[in-house]
């Protein structure tokens, strides 16, 4: 063999020996350097590029953003007695890598562990609430259905205290982490979602669909009375109009002949005696018709010249 | 070593070595120290494993082997559906929204059930935290939009959700969905979160169909009456005004005629004055004489006769 085939041999060795002892820790990690299985010396939690004794130790990388935690549906029973399935979610982080390592070893078993103490918090706090507590986040009066309010719903008067529940679940996650000190810290914890099991849920339909029937109803019977109301007022209009015009034209016609009547007398007041005769006779004319049997006496003043 | 083993590996020729592995190698250099960076995108260094800088679009020169690049999409707007998913876009989208009953049937305040659906926009606005500070990224903002809409469903009635709040809803959302994402360092700015439907459940639909058909039923019953109405007040008014009209042509006539009889009575008043005998006597001739000219059943007695009227023909004369 040459002799530069050594060299090359050589380099190669060198090479392997400094990159086993050279690491290079990213944004994303943090490292923990052990030796035979032990952790030694601080973690590396800043990144940048570190040494390390070659071959004897060796670097295990944790995450070092912030990781999930995604919860199952719970069915937990209310202080008011009633079934909520409630879907949470939270956010953590390793925050001691060399605690981590040493109790909680890797992101699984982590996950396990943050199951346990999740869920537990979730079940004391929720099943120590009542429902419309945890649904609602405030106080603020909601406007609701009449017919609602009228039935007095206590749940709907309750104040809300979802905030405050969440709040308490992750302080209690919060100090149960550090009594346990897993190396890990909790960031962030919410209800994602809640819902009724399916026996509550279609008693919740039936009502609803219940609640809109009547409110149907309502609309109906409120169209026939409004009905009724117009008829009733057009009778009214109809018997006011008549009325109305009946009295005008009766004073109409009252002022009329009296101010006929007026008229006449007025006139016929300037000579009655003749006014009497003149009548007389235009009624003769026309009360004596061809009918009329005349048996006349020739005494009568029209026949006087006969008798002569 | 034997001679076969030295036959098998090639003794290295340097000479020959350098004169190709130069240039390749330098080639290779060039190549691996020259990135470029997509317009919509921004490219983050990594040097050593440290955060070094984030590079703006165009062509950026790196250390190979030293620098780490990320590339991220940062003037791109990213889009996550709620409660349905478009399954194709178009002039004509078609949407699914069975099957997300999960996602979107959520709690009212009133304790009743309100289905959502929704869409949240965002856009990554530190390419740097966005890559160092959360593991993945998707989920965490899936799950901080699911916990902002359902905590606003949830602190409102359910016809509050239906009709007057759905704005305040979306604005609220959206500055908790904010607020969250911050405080993670996330990297992420929600640029829209719009409610795109709020109705009710699927089981209780027809119900609230139901009700508004009541209430057209309703206006429908006004509008008829409304109608009768118009056309009956309408003819009585017709009438009313005809009466008074009537009388009003009454007492015109009325009063009319008796001016009229007045001023022909005080005409021959005058004449009557000037003679009054004679005026009497020629009346009273001119009615004898219209009512016996046509008359045909005329007997004259001598005044002389005295109960004469018992003989006559009765029945001639009709008398009952």
């Amino acid at each position: 063999m040459k002799k530069e085939n050594y060299i090359l041999i050589f380099i190669i060795g060198i090479l392997i020996v400094v990159s086993n002892s050279l690491f290079i820790v990213n944004e994303r990690e943090q490292v923990v350097i052990t030796q035979f299985g032990k952790p030694v010396g601080n973690a590396k939690v800043e990144s940048g590029i570190y040494s390390k004794i070659p071959i004897i130790q060796t670097i295990l990388r944790f995450d070092r953003r912030i990781l999930e935690w995604d919860g199952s549906a719970n069915e937990i029973p209310t202080k008011d007695n009633k079934y909520i399935f409630v879907d949470t979610f939270a956010r953590w982080k390793i925050s001691d890598p060399l605690q981590f390592y040493k109790s909680a070893r890797n992101e699984m078993l982590a996950q396990s562990r943050l199951d346990d103490i999740i869920d537990g918090a979730v079940r004391d706090e929720i099943s120590n609430r009542f429902m419309s507590e945890i649904v609602r986040s405030t106080d603020r009066k909601m406007g609701v259905y009449e017919s609602e309010l009228e039935s007095g719903n206590e749940e709907i008067i309750k104040k809300g205290a979802r905030k405050v529940i969440v709040e308490s679940i992750l302080m209690s996650v919060e100090s149960k982490l550090e009594e346990l000190s897993l190396g890990i810290s909790i960031v962030d914890f919410q209800i994602k979602r809640m819902s009724y099991n399916r026996q509550v849920q279609d008693k919740l339909f039936k009502r609803m669909i219940s609640e809109q029937n009547m409110i149907a109803e309502k609309y109906r019977a409120q169209g026939e009375g409004s009905k009724q109301e117009i008829l009733g007022k057009q009778i009214q209009r109809e018997k006011e109009l008549i009325s109305t015009a009946y009295l005008t034209s009766q004073e109409i016609m009252g002022k009329a002949d009296a101010e006929a009547m007026d008229i006449y007398a007025t006139a016929y007041s300037k000579d009655s005696d003749f006014y009497n005769y003149y009548k007389t006779l235009e009624t003769y004319k026309k009360t004596l018709d061809p009918s009329t049997v005349f048996i006349l006496s020739t005494d009568n003043k029209f026949l006087k010249f006969i008798e002569e | 070593m034997s001679e076969e083993l030295k036959d098998k590996i090639p003794a290295i020729d340097f000479n020959r070595l350098r004169k190709f592995l130069f240039p390749l190698l330098l080639i290779f250099l060039i190549m691996m120290s020259v990135y470029t960076v997509d317009t919509n995108e921004n490219a983050v260094i990594l040097r050593l494993g440290k955060y070094y800088e984030t590079t703006p679009p165009g062509l950026g020169f790196k250390i190979p082997l030293i620098d780490q690049i990320y590339k991220v999409k940062v003037d791109y707007q990213y889009k996550k559906e709620f409660g349905f998913r478009t399954l194709k876009s178009d002039k004509k989208s078609v949407f699914k929204t069975r099957g997300y009953e999960n996602e979107s049937w959520m709690l009212t305040g009133d304790l009743k059930i309100a289905e959502v659906k929704w869409v949240v926009q965002y856009k990554i606005n530190d390419a740097k935290k966005y890559l160092f500070n959360v593991k993945n990224v998707e989920n965490t903002i899936i799950d901080i939009s699911e916990a902002a809409i359902q905590l606003m469903i949830g602190d409102r009635s359910f016809i509050e959700v239906l009709q007057a709040e759905r704005v305040a809803i979306a604005d609220e959302a959206k500055i908790y969905m904010q607020k969250m994402l911050d405080k993670y360092e996330i990297g992420i700015s929600i640029q829209l979160v719009q409610l795109q439907g709020v109705v009710p459940p699927e089981p209780v639909a027809d119900s609230f169909n139901e009700v508004n058909r009541a209430k057209q039923d309703q206006e429908t019953l006004i509008n008829e009456a409304l109608q009768e109405y118009n056309k009956i007040i309408y003819k009585v008014a017709g009438n009313a005004e005809r009466m008074m009209t009537e009388a009003a042509g009454y007492a015109v006539e009325r009063v009319n005629n008796a001016k009229g009889d007045a001023s022909f009575y005080e005409s021959i008043l005058v004449e009557y004055l000037k003679n009054p005998q004679i005026t009497k006597d020629r009346l009273y001739i001119e009615m004898m004489d219209v009512v016996l000219s046509n008359n045909k059943n005329k007997i004259i007695i001598d005044k002389d006769i005295e109960n004469l009227v018992p003989f006559l023909d009765q029945n001639r004369l009709g008398v009952k």
